[in-house]
């Protein structure tokens, strides 16, 4: 037994070094954010989750949003993420600390959701994407969440408000209305609050957002 | 958190504690000698070195 | 000088190690052959949900109507189950299995493996059913819920204890590498599964400290729990076939150390360009580059003892597994390394490219390894040999050449997609419609994969099933030995 022994406390302490700088460190250096008041407008950013978005948040957990979608804005000088108006400028850790998740991502099949809600905020165009990308996006890969919308029969005398307005070819048909369900809602509701790179703070000041942008 | 944090830093460092001693010491107490009797090891009499140990029904050497 | 080759010619001394490899042997039949078996029961299940994934990635209806069958769960749902179903079962089985021909003692404590079996099963099942219905915990490659983890850790405890029983009961004298390499990952992987499962999901850092911590343990998962028991398997089972001792066992040395310490820095590398201090990013990619080291010595080490030895590779199937899986590990850790320089990433990042290189390494080396030592094990364990060369061909084949497709059609768009998405004037939607065809590729690639694998299951099956015994000794498949190479 000796002698297994030292590889033994060999093998864990290896294994330590790698826990103290890559687990400890994190948790040390990025995970005591806390609220600033944004320059412009005297409010704490960012900005925590509403009860609405935090259930919509977990709405994109539990269907995995994560495995095509980043979030994270990369500087100028390393991708286009900028260029393409993905934000105006780089996502820095403190952009996260509210999110509870972390939905940061590594696949990129569709754009990055970063400031999704700073690009995209009509909650019109979420619903008819999110019930068939088709609609909005031809061509993409992206699934239909028809699943996250109700189907009922139309009453001519009593519409429902928000009923989506689908193009001829998608959706049940005259006779039938489609609305959001309450998950949507949230999802939707989460997804406009995804701004995380559109506040001044103090590691990018507007002052640097020119140059970050070139 | 922070505790749970503290306390698992404190094991672990103390579960490991030495083992820089414990390295020089195997090192210095010839722990890393006959290498070559090592690889032997997974031989035995009757699986020597030389005896191929799989083989598989062949008629002819197809693959 | 080495006592065991005096003994070559003691017919005693022949017998009695003949009777302790049988005893060990026989003792491992049910445990380790439940986990084998079950962990073939995942391989197809996760292969079933790897095509249904691959085909929504270019026909995004298919099967979309159902909220559990929506691409967003059924992705991580295959991940976790070819992960934690297939390949920790069965390098569970197989790890314990080296352990006790190393250890030259019988596994004693058949009940408490047999509920271990039972226990990662019924987390594998209880995981998987929680990601489809929506339960994900949305850390990749940890997505099983935490009501399926304490399955999982007190199953992995019962195998832990077995194992330390197992090196406790060892002759005095030399620790072979392949123990080496199987405990570390033993005991390596609940460490990296508690931390995780602690700090990202049951008393959550706060959101900026999670990817760190996230990728630390899923890169771990791969470099310090598949690759040991992968590594320990071929350095066991290809000295062990062909007849010869390692070619520098000061080389193994120098390989697990080196591995130990910087594949365990690497996780990082997931994150680059994202925010993050540049110290932390810049640490991964130097552990990454540090990597040609214990990659090197392996393939050396591998390489120079297979030398003039490969024709065995035609007569044995184990060998030929073993052999394709450890080139496998040498061409992905070499391609990881280069993923990590920060401008060959800037292409890489975020691209199809990623998940060919994670199959690269998942699949060419640690899945292939194991497969060929499933074909070794098994016979050994039953008293059979294996009923159909034929089937074994097809797995071979399928597997191989599905495999080699795969890799080069995925590899090949996500390089042209991670091109694009750095040309600002492209539109997006122009960068999906060009991998369209690469995925279409994938898919098939994949059919041919299942298609190897479906006929490894019929094999097996029908190897316990059969009541034909082998006529030969239990460790040879044929009286028919073409002629031994002799000792160079």
């Amino acid at each position: 037994m000796s002698k297994f022994r030292y590889i033994f406390i060999g093998f864990m302490l290896t294994f330590l070094s790698s826990w103290v700088g890559l687990v400890l460190m994190p948790v040390w250096g990025l995970g005591n954010f806390e609220q600033t008041p944004d320059p412009a407008t005297g409010e704490m950013i960012p900005p925590k989750l509403s009860s609405l978005e935090k259930e919509g948040r977990d709405v994109y957990i539990a269907n995995g949003c994560v495995y095509c979608h980043s979030q994270q804005v990369h500087p100028a000088r390393v991708r286009t993420d900028i260029a393409r108006g993905w934000g105006v400028r780089r996502t820095v850790a403190r952009d996260y600390m509210n999110q509870e998740v972390a939905q940061m991502g590594t696949m990129r099949t569709g754009p990055d959701l970063s400031n999704i809600g700073v690009r995209n905020p009509s909650e019109t165009w979420h619903y008819l994407h999110l019930y068939n990308p088709q609609i909005t996006s031809k061509g993409s890969n992206m699934p239909p969440f028809t699943f996250l919308f109700e189907t009922k029969k139309k009453d001519p005398e009593n519409p429902a408000k928000d009923a989506l307005n689908l193009p001829e070819g998608f959706g049940p048909g005259a006779d039938y209305e489609v609305t959001p369900s309450h998950e949507m809602r949230a999802l939707v509701a989460y997804l406009q609050s995804l701004k995380l790179s559109a506040y001044e703070i103090p590691e990018a000041p507007a002052a640097r957002i020119e140059s970050l942008a070139e | 958190m922070f505790v749970a944090v503290t306390v698992i830093l404190i094991v672990m460092l103390l579960g490991s504690v030495g083992a820089l001693f414990a390295f020089s010491w195997a090192a210095t107490h010839q722990q890393f000698e006959n290498l070559e009797a090592a690889a032997e090891s997974i031989f035995d009499a009757d699986e020597p070195i030389g005896k191929p140990t799989d083989n598989f029904i062949t008629d002819s050497h197809e693959s | 000088m080495n006592p065991e080759k005096d003994q070559q010619h003691d017919p005693e001394a022949i017998e009695k190690s003949r009777q302790q490899r049988l005893e060990i042997d026989l003792a491992a039949r049910w445990p380790v052959g439940i986990f084998i078996g079950s962990s073939i029961f995942w391989l197809l299940l996760g292969s079933a949900l790897a095509i249904a994934a691959s085909i929504k990635l270019h026909d995004p209806a298919f099967l979309a109507e159902n909220p559990w069958l929506t691409f967003g769960r059924v992705r991580p749902a295959h991940l976790n189950i070819v992960a934690y179903g297939w390949l920790s079962t069965a390098g569970i089985g197989i790890g314990l299995w080296i352990l006790s021909r190393l250890c030259r003692a019988p596994i004693r404590d058949n009940r408490s493996l047999t509920l271990a079996a039972a226990l990662w099963n019924m987390g594998n099942a209880v995981g998987t059913w929680g990601i489809l219905r929506g339960d994900s915990t949305a850390v990749e490659w940890l997505e099983y819920p935490t009501y399926a983890a304490p399955f999982l850790l007190v199953s992995f405890a019962f195998v832990m204890l077995e194992s330390v029983g197992l090196i406790r009961r060892r002759p005095p004298g030399h620790i072979y590498i392949s123990q080496w390499y199987i405990m570390a990952a033993f005991f390596w992987f609940p460490s990296l599964y508690f931390t995780a499962h602690g700090l990202l999901v049951l008393a959550p850092v706060q959101a900026p400290a999670q990817p760190p911590i996230n990728w630390w343990f899923a890169h771990n998962a791969l470099g310090l729990w598949f690759t040991p028991i992968g590594l320990g398997a071929a350095y066991y089972l290809i000295p062990k076939i062909i007849g010869r001792p390692i070619h520098s066992y000061y080389l193994s040395v120098i390989g697990f150390w080196s591995l130990a310490f910087f594949y365990a820095w690497n996780g990082m590398h997931h994150l680059i360009g994202g925010p993050f201090p540049a110290w932390l990013i810049t640490a991964s990619v130097v552990a990454s580059i540090m990597m040609f080291i214990p990659v090197i010595t392996v393939a050396i080490n591998h390489h120079f003892t297979m030398v003039g030895h490969f024709k065995k590779t035609i007569y044995s199937p184990t060998l030929r597994f073993v052999v394709f899986g450890a080139m496998c590990y040498t061409l992905a850790s070499f391609q990881g390394s280069t993923m990590a320089i920060r401008s060959l990433n800037g292409i890489t990042h975020f691209t199809h490219y990623t998940i060919a290189h994670a199959h690269l390494g998942a699949y060419g080396f640690a899945t292939m390894v194991f497969f060929g030592s499933i074909y070794y094990i098994m016979p050994r364990l039953l008293e059979r040999e294996w009923p159909s060369r034929f089937l074994i061909r097809i797995h071979f084949w399928s597997c191989a050449i599905g495999f080699i497709a795969y890799f080069i059609f995925l590899s090949w768009g996500g390089i042209l997609q991670g091109i694009e998405m750095n040309q600002k004037e492209t539109p997006f939607l122009e960068i999906v419609a060009l991998t369209m065809p690469y995925l279409k590729l994938r898919t098939v690639a994949g059919s041919l994969m299942t298609l190897g694998h479906l006929a490894f299951a019929v094999s097996f099956c029908w190897m316990i099933i059969s009541h034909r015994a082998s006529t030969g000794e239990p460790t040879l498949f044929s009286k028919r030995i073409p002629n031994p190479d002799p000792i160079s």
